[in-house]
Order: C-alpha cells, then sequence, then structure tokens
C-alpha cells in the first residue's frame, strides 16, 4: 500500500469513526465537547509528565485520555444540574481545565518542549510512516488498527444501544419513565466521545478530529429527520469528505487534514444552499410562493367584497389597485397576470372582475382559512 | 427515500474507487543521487554542503516557520516516502515525528539524528533534569560542527563510494564554520562586557549565550505553546532598566507582539529601549533576504546583535 492510499484509509475510517458519536453530540447541542477534550488533554499530559519526566512515556498518552473523561464527566454533572445549557457547560470547563495546563507549563516547565505534538502525533501526513510491525512482518501503518479499533467500538455501541440512544437523546423523561437511567447512556457516549477524540487526536490532528465529528452530522441533518439514515448519510458524507480533501491537498501542494477540514466546511456549505427541503435556496423558493399565494388570496378576497358595490370601479380598478395594496406596479401586474391564467378574473373596461370559478375559489378559500 | 440513499450510496463507492484507483505511484529517482529529506532550514543546508553534487536535498519546514506549528503538506509525504535518507535534529524538536522517524531505520533507510553526535555534557538540561534537553543547538558553532561531522559519518556510511568526497567536504566546512567562529568572537568583543545581554521572545538563544558570552533572557519558554505571564514581562522589563540594555530582539518565527509589550512595559518605567532588529532563530532566512546559508544567517544574526547592543 502507498503511503497516500493509507492516509485516504486513514481518513475515512477516522471519519466514519468521529461522524458515529458526532451526530448524538450534534442533537444534543454539545457539539463543541470534542473541540473541548482536544484542548483539555493538554493538561493530562503535562500532569503526566510531572510524574514521570519522560515526554516519550506511553503514561502521557493515558493522562491525556483520563483528563479527557474529567472534561467530559464535569460537562455532564454541571449539565445535568439544569443550572447552566450544554454550551455553557463546556464554555466553563473547557477554558478552566487548558488553562491551568498553561499556567503549569509557564510556572514549572517553561524550558521543556512539552506540547500536545510532542506526545501525540496529530499529523496525518505522516501517519503511513508509522508502521505496525507484527513478528517482523510489517502489517499497515498503525494508525490504520488503532482507528478501526475505534470504528469497531463505536459501532458496536451504537448498534447494542440504539434504541435507548434514541429515547435518550430526543425524550430523556420518557426514558426515566420505561426504566432506564438517561445519566448511564449519557456517560456511555461522552466517554466514546473522548476516547474517540484523543485516538483520532493521534492518528490526524485536533483540527480535523472537530471536523470529522462535527461537519458530517451537521450537513447529514439538514437532509434527513431520521436518525438511521442521519449516521448512515454522516458517515459517508465524512468519507467523501477525507477523499476529495485529499485531493484538493494534492492539487495545491498544502497542509493533508487542512484540506479535509476545508472541503467538510465546502460540503456543507453547498448542502447548506442547495438541500432539497431545508437548503437556503428552496426555502427562499417556499417563500417567495408562499408571498404569491397570499397575494392572490388578498386580492380575490377583496374583489368578492367589493363585487357589485358602488365604489367597485374604484377599488378594483387595474391602475388604482396598485396604489390600494401598496404594491409595486410589477408585483401587481404579476399578480392580475397569474390570476387571469388561472381562469379567476376577467378585465372588463379596465375593472378587475370575478368569474365564476374565481369566486368559487375565493369563497371556499375564505371558508378553508376562517372557518371555525 | 430508500430509494435516493441506494443511489447515493452506490455514488459515493463509485467515487471512492475512482478517486483512490488514479493516484500516482511511480517513484521519482533522481539519477544516481542519494534523495535525502531534513527536517529544518539548517539541516537542509548543511546536508547539501556535506552530500555536495552525489545528494539531492528537498526541506521539510521552509524559512520563518516555528517547528512547533509545522503542517505537512500532500508533497511532504512523496518527499518522505522517496527519500533515502532522513536527517532530524531530535532532543524532541520534532516532537512526535522524531519517534516515527527514527522507526525508519526498519525500512531500510538511511536516519541521521543529531542528537546522537553530540556529547550529553554539552547539552543544557531542563532545571536539574538531565533527561531533558534544550533542543536548540544550532547556534553554537562547535555544536554544529559536531552536527556537521554526524551527517558526514552518516552519509559515508550509506554511500561508500563517496566516502571521500564527504569527508573533503566535510574538512573545507569545518575550516568555514572555524573562520564563523573566530568572526563571532572578534564581532562580540566590540560590545562592552556588561552589555551582553541577548533578550528574545523565546527561549532559543541558550546555546548561543553560553558559547560566546551573553547573558540570555527569553519571554516565553522554550515551547512556543507557552505564553509568557505578566509577571515575567514586568520583571524582565526592570532588569532592562537596570542595567540600560541598549535593544531586545525579535524572532522571525515567532510574532514580534510580545517583545513589543515588553519594549512598552520598559518605557513605562521610564527607560528607553529599542528593538534591536529580528533574528532568526528556528529557521534561516528565505530566498533572496541575504541569508539563505547557516554561515549567512549566523552572520546575519551577529551583526544585527553587535549592531544595536555596541
Amino acid at each position: 500500500m502507498s503511503p497516500q492510499f493509507e492516509i485516504q484509509l486513514i481518513a475515512v475510517i477516522v471519519a466514519v469513526a468521529c461522524s458515529l458519536p458526532g451526530v448524538f453530540l450534534v442533537l444534543r447541542k454539545m457539539s463543541m465537547m470534542s473541540d473541548s477534550i482536544t484542548h483539555t488533554i493538554l493538561l493530562g499530559i503535562v500532569l503526566a509528565f510531572f510524574l514521570t519526566h519522560d515526554l516519550s512515556s506511553p503514561f502521557l498518552i493515558l493522562g491525556a485520555a483520563l483528563i479527557g473523561l474529567a472534561t467530559v464527566w464535569l460537562t455532564e454533572t454541571l449539565n445535568r444540574t439544569k443550572l447552566l445549557s450544554e454550551d455553557a457547560a463546556i464554555g466553563i470547563v473547557f477554558p478552566f481545565l487548558f488553562s491551568i495546563a498553561i499556567i503549569l507549563i509557564t510556572r514549572y516547565a517553561g524550558s521543556v518542549h512539552l506540547d500536545t505534538d510532542s506526545v501525540l502525533l496529530g499529523e496525518l501526513a505522516f501517519a503511513p510512516f508509522n508502521r505496525m510491525v507484527v513478528f517482523g512482518y510489517d502489517i499497515g501503518a498503525k494508525a490504520i488498527y488503532s482507528t478501526l479499533a475505534l470504528l469497531i467500538i463505536n459501532l458496536a455501541f451504537i448498534i447494542t444501544f440504539f434504541k435507548e440512544l434514541k429515547v435518550v437523546t430526543f425524550d430523556p423523561m420518557l426514558a426515566a419513565v420505561l426504566g432506564f437511567s438517561p445519566a448511564l447512556i449519557h456517560y456511555g457516549l461522552m466517554m466514546l466521545v473522548s476516547m474517540t477524540t484523543v485516538g483520532a487526536f493521534e492518528a490526524v490532528g485536533s483540527v480535523l478530529v472537530v471536523a470529522f465529528m462535527i461537519g458530517p452530522p451537521v450537513t447529514a441533518y439538514l437532509l434527513t429527520d431520521n436518525l438511521k439514515h442521519m449516521l448512515i448519510l454522516s458517515a459517508m458524507i465524512g468519507a467523501v469528505n477525507g477523499i476529495l480533501g485529499f485531493y484538493l491537498a494534492v492539487f495545491f501542494d498544502v497542509s493533508i487534514s487542512g484540506s479535509m477540514a476545508v472541503m467538510t466546511g465546502l460540503v456543507f456549505f453547498i448542502v447548506f444552499i442547495t438541500a432539497p427541503r431545508r437548503g437556503l435556496v428552496s426555502s427562499l423558493k417556499r417563500r417567495s410562493r408562499q408571498k404569491l399565494d397570499f397575494s392572490k388570496k388578498t386580492l380575490l378576497f377583496h374583489l368578492y367584497n367589493h363585487e357589485g358595490s358602488d365604489e367597485e370601479a374604484q377599488e378594483a380598478g387595474v391602475h388604482t389597485l396598485a396604489n390600494h395594496f401598496h404594491w409595486d406596479k410589477a408585483f401587481t401586474d404579476k399578480i392580475i397576470r397569474l390570476l387571469l391564467k388561472e381562469e379567476n378574473i376577467v378585465l372588463e373596461a379596465e375593472v378587475i372582475k370575478l368569474t365564476d370559478k374565481g369566486r368559487t375559489v375565493s369563497i371556499s378559500e375564505y371558508k378553508a382559512l376562517f372557518s371555525d | 427515500m430508500i430509494r435516493n440513499f441506494k443511489i447515493l450510496f452506490s455514488l459515493s463507492i463509485i467515487a471512492v474507487l475512482f478517486l483512490t484507483s488514479c493516484q500516482k505511484t511511480e517513484p521519482k529517482e533522481t539519477a544516481d543521487t542519494l534523495n535525502i529529506v531534513a527536517t529544518t532550514t539548517m539541516l537542509a543546508d548543511l546536508s547539501g554542503i556535506i552530500g555536495g553534487e552525489h545528494v539531492t536535498v528537498n526541506g521539510l519546514m521552509g524559512p520563518g516557520i516555528d517547528p512547533h506549528l509545522y503542517q505537512a503538506s500532500a508533497g511532504d509525504v512523496t518527499l518522505m516516502q522517496n527519500a533515502d535518507v532522513v536527517v532530524y535534529n531530535g532532543l524532541h524538536l520534532e516532537g512526535k515525528m522524531g519517534e516515527i522517524f527514527e522507526s525508519l531505520t526498519d525500512r531500510g533507510r538511511t536516519v541521521i539524528c543529531i542528537e546522537d553526535g553530540l556529547n550529553e555534557e554539552d547539552l543544557l538540561s531542563w532545571e536539574n533534569d538531565t533527561s531533558i534537553h534544550d533542543p536548540h543547538i544550532w547556534f553554537d558553532v562547535s555544536l554544529w560542527k559536531d552536527a556537521a561531522k554526524t551527517v558526514a559519518d552518516k552519509l559515508s556510511a550509506a554511500d561508500p563510494p563517496h566516502g571521500e568526497d564527504y569527508a573533503n567536504n566535510l574538512e573545507e566546512y569545518l575550516v568555514e564554520l572555524d573562520d564563523l567562529d573566530t568572526y563571532i568572537k572578534d564581532k562580540v568583543n566590540e560590545i562592552p562586557k556588561e552589555q551582553r545581554v541577548l533578550i528574545t521572545a523565546h527561549d532559543a538563544f541558550n546555546y548561543f549565550g553560553r558559547a560566546y558570552g551573553f547573558e540570555v533572557k527569553g519571554l516565553q519558554g522554550i515551547s512556543t505553546d507557552a505564553e509568557a505571564g505578566t509577571a515575567d514581562v514586568s520583571s524582565l522589563a526592570g532588569f532592562i532598566t537596570e542595567r540600560k540594555i541598549k535593544a531586545i530582539f525579535v524572532e522571525s518565527s515567532v510574532p514580534p507582539k510580545t517583545i513589543e509589550a515588553l519594549q512598552a512595559a520598559v518605557k513605562a518605567k521610564g527607560f528607553d529601549v529599542s528593538i534591536g532588529g529580528e533574528l532568526y532563530s528556528d529557521s534561516l532566512g528565505g530566498k533572496d533576504s541575504g541569508a539563505e546559508t547557516y554561515i549567512l544567517t549566523v552572520r546575519a544574526n551577529i551583526d544585527t546583535i553587535v549592531k544595536a547592543l555596541k
């Protein structure tokens, strides 16, 4: 396998592994949890370093993972008090733990190269050069195996507890009534998030972890309301983002993880604009259709109201109408044209008259709107 | 809906297959020369000088890049893939990347780690802990001579037919480095003894200070991740005022903000310290900067320092 192929493979595995717990983060409005963890683990690294005095000790990674859990636990506990919202809980815990780490470094380890990069690789471009060798055989990049393990654990958890996760996410009250603890499922899920973040950080770096965890689920959320579809769709979007991002990086010869994150953003914006039901274009279209619809009805009601009265010529004159409704000339003409085409009105000596069909329509619409 | 999914799914599978199949795999062999990949600009320069015509050198980190903020590009992957020799600094300068380079030996590559050729007693360590060292070894010319020897030895071992050329290149370069050393010492003598204080943004000049008799003060720690504390700024400003230090220095790979803040703090204490200019710290100068090589960079630095502190 060439390094280029392995990079894409790792990116796809990480993207899928991240998007699964990411879906629940997005649905629970805790998107920034992953960002929080990628920063707070620095504290774990610093503390473990003070204990071991060794920059290459595996305890530093363990420390990172433990602080990841602590971050999750603190945030979740604050959140469960209901005294502050999810995002506020993250906003408190993340800077708190991260700043402790910065202060400790400045105060006690000013002359050591102590940062997250010295413990976690966090550079996708070099992941293929970190080989897994078993009994003297090179069986591929280490990151392929570590991220595959993450993916399997995430999949197993979500498949096993799918029903519970669904209820807990959308209706925690019901979950409690049904007799299983929403807290337990939350903590389980958040442990998954913490583990995935630290594990994926090692393989692809902090920015990409956040991008992969949040980007694809948010994009998928614009396309579907079905939880199962959302999970599948975000996994696929994540994988495609990773591969497209890789080719973007090759094309411009720039940072690989940076390009993948950019691609995640681009794909989101494309979907945001063009999504069939929730996209910007379709909601603009819907809005303008509603405006036309409303205006046509207004005109029909107006005509019906003044039909046969003395001031009909005044109220329903083609030229006086625009002024009357405070519509501009072009818009008025458009409404009249549309109604003429639908044969709801006719023009008689510059006065608009309802046809029989128009009268029936306006009566039935009126009833539909204002009865009961 | 389900049908749409199926279509989308198969489309993405096709896209994946298509995209993964059209990657380029041809290894770029430059005729008979060793492909060397070096991490920093200093090491790229050194490898090129020792290797001469027998090597093609590519550097990973460009000029002006803080090694902590280095991001590998897609092209760097190809470089690494085709490298016969990898040269890196070690002493945790490259962070976790260093460990990966180390493991490349198992894959039939020559890996040159400058750290291996240095004597441990020559290294500055972190407080009382002797196992953790300051990695910024390059501004002490005597240590850089050790680095040159390491590169020459390992290159000869990797490519014995040209061993003699490497040894000759080393001989010539060591003479140039000795000249550089003399040049620096002569220049330093132009500064009054009590003015030999070098104040910069981060601790990249400790070896330089030790070798040429400068007191070195950095605002931030060694890792550029750490930030300067307010007490650090204030006590350093006090120090500058008391000793009447003429100038402080900006570094090419660290934003000048903190140093400007320090200047303002000194001003508040009623003393005027000038910014003596920009020093190259973690990388050599870029193209056309007049400091493209190690020797030119060190000369540029010492000229800047002497001009400002004289």
